[in-house]
C-alpha cells in the first residue's frame, strides 16, 4: 500500500464524515425555502448529532443483542464503503477496494441490520418499517444491479477508482450515455436514502414511515450513529453521481492544493445536486407504496437503454 | 334540499298520527315535536320513521323530563329540517335499536355510562366514555351524583381490559396506534387488523379526554354556560356557542337584531374557512407534499390572525352572547376584513391550482378512503364528509337558522366519497364562505348587536352547521339555571364512518383519510 493510498483513506473518510451532516441539512434547507420558510441552519445536523452523542442510550426490554450491535455495524459498513468512492482525489486502486459489487453489498449489510433492529424491539411501527424496507429492497435490487452493470459495461471495469480515473479531468460526461445513467443513479439515490416520493424523512406519522420506522426505537449515541451512517450513504451516492457526470476538478495526483480545490469543488457540486434533490422532493408527494415499482422501472429503463446504446455504437 | 314548501312539522304529524294519537304531540320552541311513547308503541314508531327515511340524529337521557318522573330517553329523528323527539320512559327495561339503526349503538352506550340505562338486546354493551379505571355503577349524569373527584381504580386486571373486536385468520396481525401520537394531536386509540399493508378492520376507541362538560353545565347560569359551550371543541367555538344561544333565544323568545346575526354569520363562516384550511394543509402534509401544505398553513394562520384582529381571540371566543353578540365590530375592522378576503381569495386560488395540478397528489387522493353513500343515513354522517359522498345535507340549507335563508350557501355535492372529493368540497366551501361574508359585509345594517332579555324556563333543540357537520344542542332551563345541556357534535357520528372508509386501504393511507374527515376528539368526548 503506497503512501498516496494511506493519505487518500484518511482524507476521503474525514471529508465524507465532515460533509455528510451538511448535505442532510442543506437538502432540508432547500425544501424549507420552496415552502417559503426560513428553515433550520445548514449546521443543524452537526448540533443534533453532538447532542445525541451526549445522551444516554435506552433499550427496550424486549430487544436483544441485535439492537445493540446494529448502530456499530451500520457505521462500520458506511465508513468502509466511504473508502470506495473517492470524493476529491483518485489514487491507484489497491486490492478489492473500489469494487462496485462490494460497495453495494456493504450498503446492503447496513440495511439488513437496520431491518433486523426494526423487528427486534417488538414495536409494530418498527416491524412495518422493516417489512416495507425489505419489500422495496427486493424490488429495487434487480434495477440496482442493472444500473451498475451498465456502468461497468460503459467503462469495461468493476472498479470505481478505475472509472473515476477515466472521468477525472474531463469537464463534461465522458460519454453521452452517462447522462442516462445519471438519471438511473439519481433514482437509486432517492430510493436508497429514503426520500420523497419513496419515503418521507421529515414525517412524524409512524404509520407511513419506512426508514424512520426502523430507527424509531434507537436513542442517544446509537441514534447518532444511525443518522450519521444515513448521511454518509447520501454523501457517497452524491459523490458517485457527481464524479461520473460532473467530474471536473477531481484530481489523480496527490498535492495539497489539488485536494483542497477538488474538495471545495466537490462541496459546490454537492450543493448543486442537493438543491436538485430538494426541488425534486418538493415537486411531488409521496407515491402510493404499491406504485413504487413504476419509479424503479424508470431507472431500469434508462440503464438498459445505456447498455443497448453502448452495444450498438 | 327541501324543494317543497310544506311545514315539516305538519308532515311529521301526518306520518306519526297513523300510529300515535295526535293529542299526545306537542310542538317545541323550535317547531320540533315531542311525543311520549310507550313500550308497545315504540317499535312500530321506529319502524315507521326508518321506513320514511327519518335519521336518528341524537339519543340522550334526561331526568325528570316532562312526561316521566325518572329518567327519560329522548330519541331525536330528523328529516328535511323537521324534527321529532320520541320520549321513552327509561326506568323500565328498554330495548336496543342499535341493530336496526347503527348510529344508535354509540348513543346507547353513552346513555348506559351516563345514566346506567341497560338496553336489552344490544349487540355492543361495552362501556364507552367511562374507561376501565372508573368504578362500577358509576353514572355521572344522574342527578344523585354530585360532581366531584371520584376514587378510580389504581390498576386494572388484564381480564377487565377493554375487549376490542377480535379479528382472526391467517396473516392477520394487529397494529395498535395511540392514544398518544407523534405530533400535536388529540388522544385516540386505533386498533388496526392488517393483512400485509391492507387494512382489514379498524376499531376506533375514543374518550381519553372526558371533561364532564354536561355535568359541569348543570346548575350554571345560561351566560356562564356559553363559556362551556365554547370549550366543547376548540375550533368549533362559534358553532357550539351559537347553537347554545339559539336554543336559549328560542326558549325565551328573544329577537336577535339583524346586525348581530350578520356578524354571527361572519364569525361562523370565518371559523369554517380556518378549519377547512387546516384540514387541507394536513391532508397535503400527510401525503408528503409540504410545498402545498405550507401555503394552506400560512393562509390558515392569516385567517386566525384576522379573527384575532376582529374579536381579540384567534378562535373567536367570547363574542357570541345570548340575544346577539357581546360587543360590536367596528366599521373600519369590517372594511379591513373585506380587503383581507379579497387578497386571501386570490392567493387561495393560486395555492389550489398548484395542488390540483400536481399529479402525484391527485393520485394519492383519488379512490382513497371511500365513504359509500349508503352509510350516510344509518350512521348519520353529516358535513363535508357527507356532501363528498353525494349526501344533500347542509343544516344551513335544510334547516336554515339565523339569516341563512337570505344568504344561502351553495353546497358542493360530489358523488365519489373519496379523499379528493372531500378536498374539493372543502375548497368549494372555503370560496363559498368568502362569498357569503362579502355579501354580508356589503349589506351590513346599522344598529344594536344585542337584545337584553330575561331568560325564561323551557327546553328546546337547535342545529348548527359547524365546519365538520351538523352540531346539535339540547338546552333545558329550569328556574333560570341549566337543568340539562347536551351537545352532539358532528364528529360523534362521523367517527364511525372512518372505520368503514379505511377498509381495503393500505396502512400508510390512514393518516390522510383521517385528516380528510378531520374529526374532533374533544367534540366527541364531552
Amino acid at each position: 500500500m503506497s503512501l498516496d493510498f494511506v493519505v487518500y483513506m484518511m482524507v476521503n473518510t474525514l471529508l465524507v464524515i465532515a460533509a455528510a451532516p451538511f448535505f442532510v441539512s442543506f437538502i432540508k434547507k432547500v425544501k424549507a425555502w420552496t415552502q417559503g420558510r426560513r428553515g433550520p441552519s445548514v449546521f443543524q445536523t452537526y448540533a443534533n448529532l453532538a447532542k445525541l452523542l451526549k445522551k444516554e442510550v435506552i433499550y427496550s426490554p424486549h430487544s436483544s443483542r441485535i439492537m445493540r450491535v446494529t448502530p456499530y455495524v451500520n457505521i462500520a459498513a458506511a465508513l468502509v464503503a466511504s473508502l470506495f468512492v473517492p470524493l476529491a482525489f483518485v489514487p491507484e486502486p489497491v486490492g478489492g477496494i473500489g469494487n462496485i459489487i462490494l460497495f453495494l453489498y456493504l450498503l446492503a449489510l447496513g440495511k439488513f441490520f437496520m431491518a433486523l433492529s426494526g423487528l427486534d424491539a417488538g414495536s409494530s411501527f418498527g416491524g412495518m418499517g422493516s417489512s416495507r424496507e425489505m419489500s422495496i429492497s427486493a424490488v429495487i435490487e434487480p434495477t440496482t444491479i442493472i444500473v451498475f452493470a451498465a456502468l461497468a459495461f460503459v467503462f469495461k471495469t468493476l472498479n470505481i477508482f478505475t472509472i473515476f480515473s477515466v472521468t477525472a479531468g474531463s469537464s463534461t460526461p465522458v460519454t453521452p450515455t452517462l447522462i442516462l445513467l445519471g438519471i438511473s443513479l439519481f433514482i437509486i439515490l432517492i430510493v436508497e436514502t429514503s426520500r420523497i416520493p419513496v419515503d418521507n424523512p421529515e414525517t412524524h406519522l409512524e404509520l407511513t414511515m419506512i426508514h424512520e420506522g426502523m430507527i424509531l426505537e434507537q436513542s442517544g449515541r446509537n441514534l447518532a450513529l444511525m443518522e450519521l451512517s444515513s448521511g454518509i450513504k447520501l454523501t457517497l451516492l452524491i459523490a458517485l453521481l457527481i464524479n461520473l457526470v460532473l467530474p471536473f476538478g477531481l484530481g489523480t495526483t496527490l498535492t495539497v492544493a489539488g485536494i483542497a480545490i477538488a474538495a471545495v469543488l466537490f462541496l459546490l457540486k454537492g450543493v448543486l445536486l442537493g438543491g436538485i434533490i430538494g426541488l425534486f422532493e418538493s415537486s411531488m408527494s409521496k407515491m402510493r407504496f404499491f406504485r413504487l415499482p413504476s419509479l424503479f422501472a424508470m431507472a431500469f429503463f434508462f440503464s438498459t437503454l445505456t447498455i443497448i446504446i453502448e452495444v450498438f455504437t | 334540499m327541501a324543494g317543497e314548501t310544506v311545514d315539516p312539522a305538519a308532515h311529521i304529524f301526518e306520518i306519526i298520527g297513523t300510529v300515535l294519537s295526535v293529542e299526545s304531540m306537542t310542538r317545541g320552541c323550535s317547531n320540533e315535536i315531542y311525543v311520549p311513547v310507550s313500550e308497545e308503541e315504540f317499535e312500530p314508531v321506529i319502524n315507521l320513521l326508518t321506513a320514511r327515511k327519518f335519521v336518528l340524529i341524537a339519543l340522550f337521557g334526561a331526568e325528570g323530563f316532562r312526561y316521566f318522573l325518572g329518567t327519560s330517553l329522548l330519541y331525536v329523528f330528523e328529516k328535511r329540517g323537521g324534527m321529532v323527539i320520541l320520549v321513552r320512559d327509561a326506568d323500565r327495561p328498554v330495548s336496543s335499536i342499535a341493530a336496526m339503526i347503527p348510529s344508535a349503538s354509540w348513543f346507547e352506550r353513552e346513555c348506559r355510562d351516563g345514566f346506567g340505562i341497560e338496553f336489552t338486546g344490544a349487540f355492543d354493551t361495552r362501556r364507552l366514555f367511562l374507561h376501565e379505571t372508573y368504578p362500577e355503577n358509576f353514572h355521572p349524569l344522574k342527578k344523585s351524583f354530585v360532581n366531584g373527584p371520584i376514587p378510580t381504580k389504581p390498576s386494572i386486571d388484564p381480564a377487565d381490559e377493554y375487549p376490542f373486536r377480535k379479528v382472526n385468520g391467517e396473516g392477520v396481525y394487529q397494529v395498535p396506534v395511540g392514544p398518544v401520537h407523534a405530533g400535536i394531536i388529540e388522544p385516540g386509540h386505533f386498533r388496526f387488523s392488517v393483512i400485509g399493508e391492507t387494512i382489514f378492520n379498524l376499531e376506533v376507541r375514543m374518550f381519553y379526554k372526558h371533561r364532564g362538560i354536561e355535568k359541569l353545565a348543570e346548575g350554571k347560569s345560561p351566560e356562564w354556560c356559553i363559556r362551556i359551550a365554547e370549550a366543547v371543541s376548540g375550533d368549533e367555538s362559534v358553532a357550539n356557542a351559537t347553537a347554545f344561544c339559539m336554543a336559549i333565544e328560542k326558549i325565551s323568545r328573544i329577537p336577535v337584531p339583524d346586525r348581530a346575526w350578520q356578524l354571527r354569520t361572519i364569525l361562523l363562516e370565518m371559523e369554517r374557512i380556518a378549519s377547512h384550511l387546516g384540514d387541507q394543509a394536513g391532508m397535503l402534509l400527510d401525503v408528503a407534499f409540504p410545498l402545498g401544505a405550507s401555503q394552506f398553513s400560512v393562509l390558515r394562520e392569516e385567517v386566525v390572525r384576522e379573527n384575532e384582529r376582529l374579536t381579540g381571540s384567534r378562535f373567536l371566543r367570547g363574542m357570541v352572547a345570548i340575544g346577539g353578540l357581546s360587543r360590536d365590530i367596528r366599521k373600519e375592522q369590517l372594511y379591513e376584513l373585506g380587503r383581507f378576503l379579497d387578497q386571501f381569495r386570490k392567493r387561495y386560488r393560486i395555492g389550489l391550482k398548484i395542488v390540483l395540478s400536481t399529479a402525484s397528489v391527485i393520485d394519492r387522493f383519488g379512490t382513497t378512503g371511500i365513504i359509500r353513500p349508503g352509510l350516510l343515513r344509518p350512521l348519520n354522517i353529516t358535513g363535508p364528509a357527507a356532501r363528498a359522498s353525494g349526501g344533500k345535507v347542509d343544516t344551513r340549507v335544510n334547516c336554515p337558522y339565523g339569516i341563512y335563508t337570505r344568504y344561502p350557501p351553495i353546497p358542493k355535492i360530489l358523488k365519489d366519497g373519496d379523499v379528493i372529493s372531500r378536498f374539493t368540497v372543502k375548497a368549494a366551501e372555503i370560496l363559498d364562505s368568502v362569498e357569503i361574508i362579502r355579501k354580508l359585509l356589503a349589506s351590513m345594517p346599522e344598529g344594536e348587536v344585542r337584545r337584553e332579555a330575561l331568560v325564561l324556563d323551557g327546553y328546546t333543540l337547535s342545529l348548527v352547521e359547524s365546519p365538520r357537520g351538523e352540531n346539535l344542542a339540547f338546552v333545558w332551563v329550569k328556574n333560570g339555571k341549566i337543568e340539562r345541556y347536551k351537545v352532539r357534535t358532528a364528529s360523534f357520528c362521523n367517527w364511525q364512518a372512518i372505520e368503514h372508509a379505511v377498509q381495503g386501504n393500505i396502512v400508510p393511507d390512514f393518516p390522510v383519510i383521517n385528516k380528510s374527515l378531520n374529526l374532533s376528539y374533544a367534540g366527541t368526548d364531552l
